[in-house]
């Protein structure tokens, strides 16, 4: 069982897993770490962002490189409308945000249920092939999805950590009122960092309609995922998102692979309440002050 | 470990800052107005069954009093500032521990409730002073993957619970409860007895100490209360009483699995303590009422009710964050201000 | 205080007033047809393919002019209440029908949740339900059968068929691998599967997963380590059929796959794709048959979507309980109760001759059993192979 085709199938998979978790982690965290927000309605979008791409590439046929973004950034710009009516009321004020995002969940997820009806459809797939390099067995659109993926996290980071309005933005998370009194316009990188996150959501839900399948409660376990991750490496820290998204997707193929469903979920589960309880500010967070 | 922080509790996990109770001063005519009203409602409720005999009707009425003595357990939590996502895996608890002790052991229903309350009070107790000491988001997040284990436990265990088939056939309390106004009286014999209970805690020393906790933890350790003990002591409490609406609710159904013990419920008595009202008791028996009663008028437009409900959350949590409770309580305040004022000569 | 006292009784109130209110009087000429299903959560599929299928066998019922029985005619009405998949939901769904809407029909709840919850209001109330799910107790309960019936075929009825038609065919196969949800469906179908293999002589390794997960891959190759020729997908839903079909694939899988149990085929061969070509199925429905054919171009007429595989079997079900009480000539429940054990051999509408059996395992014969049939999907589409008659 421990052979190294197995184990190398299990390396693969755990970097398709990661991709897939880090993605809609990242813009997860970035919504906590700016406005102190917690997103419950998350994986709604990223639900919606399925939707956009099963119309936009696989009704209307656009090209896939251009039906990807285009989509994700449709439900990104029809979310800006959600922003000014529900989210700014939020914004930091962690608890209220919980609930009352938590009931944005709720509304979106069953609109789209009698818009759409519940059974599951599929998006379909970029490209069929399946490589087989040195006996290990890839589907393509996997490395797709992983690369993809990568390019997100790095470009992501490098916005930070570089363009103005990056800057801008991690001003604000530190300290929203000094930052205004700098000049930062505080409401319009919430706008920017809102439109960031929600892109990514839409674009990962895209990814996860094609490779899994498309129903209006699909964003769920996104969700969930998303959550532990973020615990896992900090809440408000993108490192921390991409380290989180890289270990549990590893644990998660290497764990379900040797040892089974059940055990894999207990053990990740358990693993996070131990982590909330003795370090909730996750393995790259800081503890509040 | 403590990860409480040095400002209060209050701020950290953003709770609004209307949560704060203002010490209340009833005029002496208000107290018995109260008592009256208290009584009149009590006798409206024990005469209701007498008028109405449909039990359809009377189905609904007990899913009321079982869920108004869950949402009121949760309530008690809720006023030391911790909101959990596990409730509905704790009175899972209650209603397995009655179940089995019922069927496997054959001893009565007396006995039954007790081990519904002991037996998820037994494991808020173990927990209890790990996860109490997080605050606000953490604590949500914690009880949200702890009510998860719990329900795959129930799943898993397949010798013990039935697994995902559960286990059915369950026995009324006694034969004579077959008949639903029977169960009806028992149901609001144990709401008037517990709720009445955590009534009768909040408006005490302990009640005034628990919103003292949830105001400002550094200061009330400050001022001599024992805050860790006392929090584990209510959320203890709190898990006890919900496994004794789960009792009451299995042996009503005849039918209990981890289904109808999962996120959905605990969301559902979250939702109802929200809507109604956070920080007062009337809170979560509005909210109950809201919950339970509203999808029976609305039967058959399902998606709407969630669509609404939905927008209701939203709509309490940004503007109203005292809830429903609190919404009444401004209307007649605002109400009392116009026409007191225009009465004055 | 005052006010929150006020606000509670103006609730209540209004509460119990509009609960009374509830039941206008109703028109003599109408027959109330009762309907529990999910219609909402996760369980939806199943709950709009019960309601589907029902409401059509009532619209041809009213086509031809309505119910005719004992003199009168009735025009039939479908009265709907969501359970979500939920007992203590199905309870209270029930006690409306039987006691606000003084139903005496019930079609569903599907899943033995809704089932269970329901059945201790309907059977002492001598309400005929029928009702599709994996628990035993449905059947093997303290009133005996009484007024449920069990209209879909629950795997005792083909698993042993199934698999030794696999026997015959795939004679090279020695060890079966199979992956399951770990829920009230899985526990309960699995074992007797596990079982009907083991009677034929195969090796069974089976692997749980939690409901809700969609990557299967590290368990798919966790199977493929331990060298299976079969995959069988025994009970999952079609979501996760699909999935798994198409991972198994993606993985490298290259033995036969077939799914003893769930639902239509359509659904997994969307998901699946050109992944699922060669894919073996348990299947209720030729779409060759005229009559079928009839009933997929009403279905397709009035409703969007895929077909759900529950719609047929509940069309069925529809009419020959329609057709017991117009033997019955009476709405009494016990004489159409008695009718209905009576029909054996009557041809229904979609499935044909009608048998009713489970004595054996359940104490009464209130299971119907349906012919069925292993289809394979070629070239997209899902084709006959063999169809299994009763034994």
């Amino acid at each position: 069982m421990f052979s190294t085709t197995v184990l190398a199938q299990v390396v693969v998979n755990g970097i398709g897993l990661s991709a897939t978790y880090i993605l809609v982690a990242l813009g997860f965290t970035l919504l906590f770490g700016i406005m102190r927000v917690v997103n419950f309605a998350h994986g709604a979008f990223a639900m919606l962002g399925g939707y956009a791409l099963y119309y936009v590439y696989g009704s209307f046929g656009v090209p896939y490189i251009i039906a990807a973004p285009l989509a994700a950034l449709l439900v990104a710009t029809v979310a800006l409308v959600l922003e000014r009516l529900v989210y700014r009321f939020f914004y930091q004020k962690m608890f209220q945000s919980m609930i009352g995002l938590l009931g944005l969940d709720m509304a979106i997820m069953f609109t789209a249920v009698m818009v759409w009806d519940s059974h599951e459809r599929s998006i379909p797939p970029t490209v069929s092939d399946i490589l087989q390099i040195g006996g290990v067995i890839v589907p393509a659109d996997k490395l797709i999805i992983s690369g993809v993926a990568g390019a997100a996290l790095l470009a992501f980071y490098l916005f930070t950590k570089f363009s103005r309005y990056g800057l801008a933005m991690r001003a604000a998370a530190q300290d929203m009122e000094i930052a205004e009194a700098q000049g930062v316009n505080t409401v319009m990188i919430y706008r920017l960092a809102f439109f960031i996150a929600i892109f990514m959501a839409a674009l990962a839900g895209g990814f996860y309609g094609q490779t899994y399948a498309l129903s209006p409660m699909m964003g769920e376990r996104p969700l969930m995922m998303a959550f532990i991750v973020v615990i896992l490496g900090g809440m408000g820290s993108i490192p921390g998102a991409a380290l989180g998204g890289i270990l549990l997707g590893f644990a998660d193929s290497f764990l379900a692979t040797f040892y089974g469903g059940s055990v894999s979920v207990f053990l990740s589960f358990g693993v996070v309440i131990l982590l909330l309880i003795f370090r909730p500010w996750g393995l790259m967070g800081t503890p509040e002050s | 470990m403590n990860t409480s922080n040095p400002s209060s509790t209050l701020a950290s996990s953003g709770l609004p800052p209307g949560a704060v109770p203002r010490p209340r001063r009833t005029p002496a005519g208000a107290g018995t107005f109260l008592k009256w009203a208290a009584v009149a409602i009590l006798a409206a409720l024990v005469a209701a069954p007498l008028l109405v005999n449909e039990r359809f009707f009377l189905t609904v009425a007990v899913m009321v009093l079982i869920n108004a003595i869950a949402a009121a357990s949760l309530h008690l939590i809720i006023r030391i500032g911790h909101v959990s996502l596990a409730h509905a895996a704790f009175m899972g608890l209650g209603a397995y521990a009655s179940v089995l002790t019922v069927m496997k052991l054959g001893l009565p229903f007396g006995v039954g409730v007790i081990a519904a309350f002991l037996c998820p009070a037994a494991l808020a107790l173990a927990i209890g002073p790990l996860v109490l000491r997080l605050t606000g988001k953490y604590f949500v997040l914690v009880t949200f993957l702890f009510g998860e284990i719990v329900r795959m436990v129930f799943v898993e265990w397949k010798g013990l619970t039935g697994g995902g088939n559960g286990i059915f056939g369950v026995p009324p309390p006694s034969p004579a409860f077959l008949d639903p106004r029977a169960f009806y009286y028992l149901s609001l014999g144990f709401a008037v007895v517990i709720i009445g209970f955590i009534a009768r805690i909040l408006t005490s020393e302990i009640g005034r100490a628990m919103d003292s906790i949830r105001e400002g933890e550094r200061l009330a350790e400050c001022s001599g209360v024992p805050v860790l003990r006392f929090k584990v002591l209510v959320f203890v409490l709190g898990c006890g009483l919900a496994g004794i609406a789960g009792a009451l609710q299995g042996h009503f159904v005849r039918y209990i699995d981890p289904t109808s013990f999962s996120m959905i419920q605990s969301l559902n008595l979250v939702v109802m303590n929200v809507i109604g009202g956070m920080y007062t008791l009337v809170g979560p028996m509005i909210g109950t009422i809201f919950l339970v009663v509203l999808p029976e008028l609305l039967r058959g437009y399902v998606e709407l009710q969630r669509v609404f409900f939905g927008i209701i959350l939203i709509v309490v949590m940004a503007f109203l964050p005292g809830g429903l409770a609190d919404a009444g309580k401004r209307v007649a305040t605002l109400a009392e201000k116009r026409f007191g004022a225009r009465s004055r000569p | 205080m005052k006010q929150a006292l006020v606000s509670i009784a103006a609730a209540a109130s209004l509460g119990i007033s509009l609960l009374t209110a509830a039941a206008p009087a109703r028109a003599q000429e109408e027959l109330k047809i009762g309907v529990i299903a999910a219609l909402s959560g996760g369980g939806t599929g199943w709950g709009l393919g019960l309601q589907r299928g029902v409401q059509l066998a009532i619209d041809d019922a009213n086509a031809k002019g309505g119910l005719k029985v004992g003199g009168k005619t009735y025009k039939l009405r479908q009265v709907a209440y969501d359970d979500q998949y939920n007992a203590a939901q199905a309870k209270t769904a029930a006690e409306r029908l039987v006691n606000e809407e003084k139903v005496k029909f019930i079609f569903g709840p599907v899943g033995s949740p809704g089932a269970l919850g329901s059945l201790p209001v309907t059977q002492p109330a001598k309400v005929l339900q029928f009702v599709d799910g994996y628990a035993p107790a449905i059947l093997k309960n303290e009133w005996n059968g009484g007024y449920v019936f069990r209209i879909g075929n629950s795997n005792q009825e083909f698993a042993e068929p199934i698999v030794k038609w696999i026997k015959q065919t795939m004679p090279n196969t020695r060890k079966v691998g199979m992956i399951a949800p770990n829920d009230a469906v899985g526990q309960a179908a699995v074992p007797i599967l596990v079982n009907a293999y083991k009677r034929q002589g195969y090796d069974v390794w089976i692997e749980y997963y939690e409901r809700g997960s969609k990557e299967f891959t590290p368990l798919l190759v966790r199977m493929m380590a331990q060298n299976v020729d079969l995959f069988e997908l025994n009970s999952n839903a079609p979501g996760e059929a699909g999935l798994l079909v198409k991972q198994a694939r993606q993985v490298g899988f290259k033995g036969p796959m077939i799914q003893s149990g769930g639902a239509g085929v359509d659904e997994i061969i969307e998901i699946a794709g050109p992944l699922a070509e060669g894919f073996l199925k348990y299947d209720v429905i030729d779409a060759g048959l005229p009559r079928v054919k009839l009933f997929l171009d009403a279905y397709s007429k009035k409703y969007t979507g895929i077909l759900n595989g529950l719609s047929p079997v509940y069309y069925n079900a529809a009419h020959v309980v329609l057709e017991a009480i117009r033997r019955a000539d009476s709405l009494d429940t016990t004489k159409v109760r008695n009718e209905l054990e009576k029909m054996g051999g009557w041809d229904a509408p979609v499935f044909g001759k009608v048998i009713w059996t489970g004595k054996e395992i359940y104490g009464n014969d209130h299971q119907l059993f349906h012919a069925f049939l292993i289809k394979e999907v070629k070239g997209g589409k899902g084709v006959i192979k063999t169809v299994v008659q009763s034994q």
